[in-house]
């Protein structure tokens, strides 16, 4: 009874794709075609959200320089799972033209884990359209869970991010303590670079109000 | 009537306008392809989006009034289907009547109003306020023309008003019979329904959404069943009131998807307002219309 529960929610899930575009680089321009009238990806159930608490599929287009990954980052942890990571462009495979630039970062996933690339300088709207459709394959079948590896490598992935952006590093979600609630710790999710980010945590405290 | 018989009416009243409700949302989104010359979504998308919504893995909740804001938003349309009479099933529409009707319809606005406070994100606030600010714009116009609906049929019941229509035959319809009130109630129904020119509240780039911005998984999946809701007991309301109810299902989808059609074809051609455009326009045109039209039937 639950195997077709779930083979319900994916289905549907496949079929029901909100994306949070997150136009980083030159990319962006390549997804208006897609969105309005001559490809009109509605017709495959993606509709474009504007927050990322809405939002299924995180797309990065293109390059992510060091200050706007950090933007990408506080996006990606404050979706609701399962949650997908596109890297459009070549950029965001190996770092593409911007290789040699000292202000970018290089590869997409070794912050955050992705779940499909679509390669190109820069992908033509159709090589958009078939990577979603492969995406909704694969979310199909169920295999689409890389969402996952972000709890259960989570000392790796951030890791990765104190080398960029410096030891200093944190963010408003608790990755831990979310993974410890849906039971996703694995073996990565604590290491040495957790218990640095736990020495320099600061607890949140709620914005001043005035005005 | 048995009382079992009225218990399967009140289940079966909130399923039906759920159903229809998706399909008119469905009809939304194939109405904005076809006037944007897309394709637009398949049949089943407004089920898939409800489903993936609450089938998500992780949810995150701001507290106890975000949650009870959701159910509050949901449950004050649901509680309306039941006073709303459709063919066959009456429900409890002969004790409410439409008083009842209309505060009921004011619940989901404040429910949100709750449930988006807890949530302190500075866009939420300001779509929340914008989002009262347009119900008092719009419940102006809409009490006086259920007055002179009201006042005209002689009753505040919304059975009556329908038989009192069918009797006459079409030369007795409201639209007919009251045709000022009529414009009136259509100008209202766009401002109730949110959509452009009137859509100050979401406005998606300009305040991401309003109050649906901090909204994910199941929060956002009971705002989708709450439009639904709030499309069919606008529609249904507006078929009961001036187009002479309905005395079979075939009449009443047709009806009502017909009344629809004319705010959501409008709402793909108009770029929205300000919020005191909004104000101004509403508390000056509808409400002289319809005070014209009251002044008619009295
Ligand atoms: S791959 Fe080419 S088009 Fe895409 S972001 Fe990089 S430079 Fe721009």
């Amino acid at each position: 009874m639950s195997r077709v529960f779930d083979e319900l929610t994916n289905f549907a899930r496949a079929r029901s794709l909100f994306i949070l575009h997150y136009c980083t680089g030159c990319g962006a321009i390549e997804l208006p075609p897609v969105m309005t009238s001559r490809f009109d990806m509605e017709r495959l159930g993606v509709s474009p959200m504007v927050t990322p608490r809405q939002a299924d599929i995180l797309l990065v287009t293109g390059y992510v320089s060091i200050k706007t990954l950090k933007r990408v980052m506080l996006t990606y942890e404050q979706m609701g799972s399962p949650k997908y990571v596109i890297g459009i462009c070549s950029c965001t495979v190996n770092g593409g033209m911007y290789w040699q630039s000292y202000a970018t970062a290089k590869r997409l996933d070794e912050y955050m884990p992705v779940d499909l690339y679509i390669a190109g300088c820069m992908p033509r709207p159709e090589a958009v359209i078939s990577g979603l459709r492969e995406l909704m394959k694969k979310i199909e079948q169920g295999e689409a869970n890389s969402w996952k590896e972000y709890y259960r490598n989570y000392d790796y992935y951030l890791g990765n991010q104190q080398h960029l952006f410096g030891d200093q590093w944190q963010t408003p979600v608790d990755v831990i303590g979310e993974a410890e609630h849906y039971g996703l710790v694995g073996d990565g999710t604590r290491g040495e670079h957790t218990a640095l980010l736990e020495q320099v945590q600061h607890p949140l405290k709620p914005l001043e109000m005035r005005l | 009537m048995m009382l079992s018989e009225l218990l399967l009416e009140l289940v079966l009243m909130p399923l039906v306008a759920f159903l229809v409700g998706l399909m008119m949302v469905l009809w939304m989104r194939r109405l904005g392809a076809r006037i944007q010359r897309r394709v637009g979504p398949p049949l089943l998308q407004p089920l898939y989006d409800v489903i993936k919504l609450f089938g998500k893995e992780t949810q995150i909740s701001h507290g106890i009034l975000h949650d009870i804001g959701i159910v509050m938003a949901m449950g004050g349309y649901i509680a309306a289907e039941t006073l709303l009479p459709v063919p066959g099933m009456d429900g409890i529409a002969a004790y409410g009547g439409i008083i009842t009707l209309t505060y009921l319809m004011m619940i989901p606005s404040l429910g949100l109003a709750l449930g988006v406070g807890q949530c302190a994100n500075p866009n939420g606030s300001i779509g929340i306020s914008r989002a009262l600010t347009a119900m008092l714009a719009y419940d102006i116009p809409f009490v006086i023309v259920v007055f002179g609906v009201a006042y005209h049929a002689g009753s505040a019941n919304l059975i009556e008003i329908i038989d009192a229509q069918q009797q006459a035959g079409v030369r007795g319809w409201g639209i007919f019979e009251m045709p000022l009130l009529a414009i009136a109630g259509l100008i209202t129904l766009q401002g109730s329904l949110g959509k452009q020119p009137f859509e100050v509240y979401v406005a998606p780039a300009e305040i991401a959404t309003g109050p649906m911005v901090e909204m994910g998984g199941k929060y956002l999946g009971g705002l989708f069943v709450m439009q639904a809701f709030q499309f069919y007991t606008t529609a249904v309301l507006y078929t009961a009131l001036f187009l002479g109810g309905a005395e079979s299902w075939t009449a009443l989808l047709l009806k009502s998807f017909l009344v629809l059609t004319i705010p959501l074809s409008l709402a793909y051609l108009f770029p929205r307002y300000r919020i005191e455009d909004l104000v101004r326009l509403l508390w000056k045109w509808p409400v002289m219309i319809g005070l014209l039209g009251v002044a008619f039937v009295l």
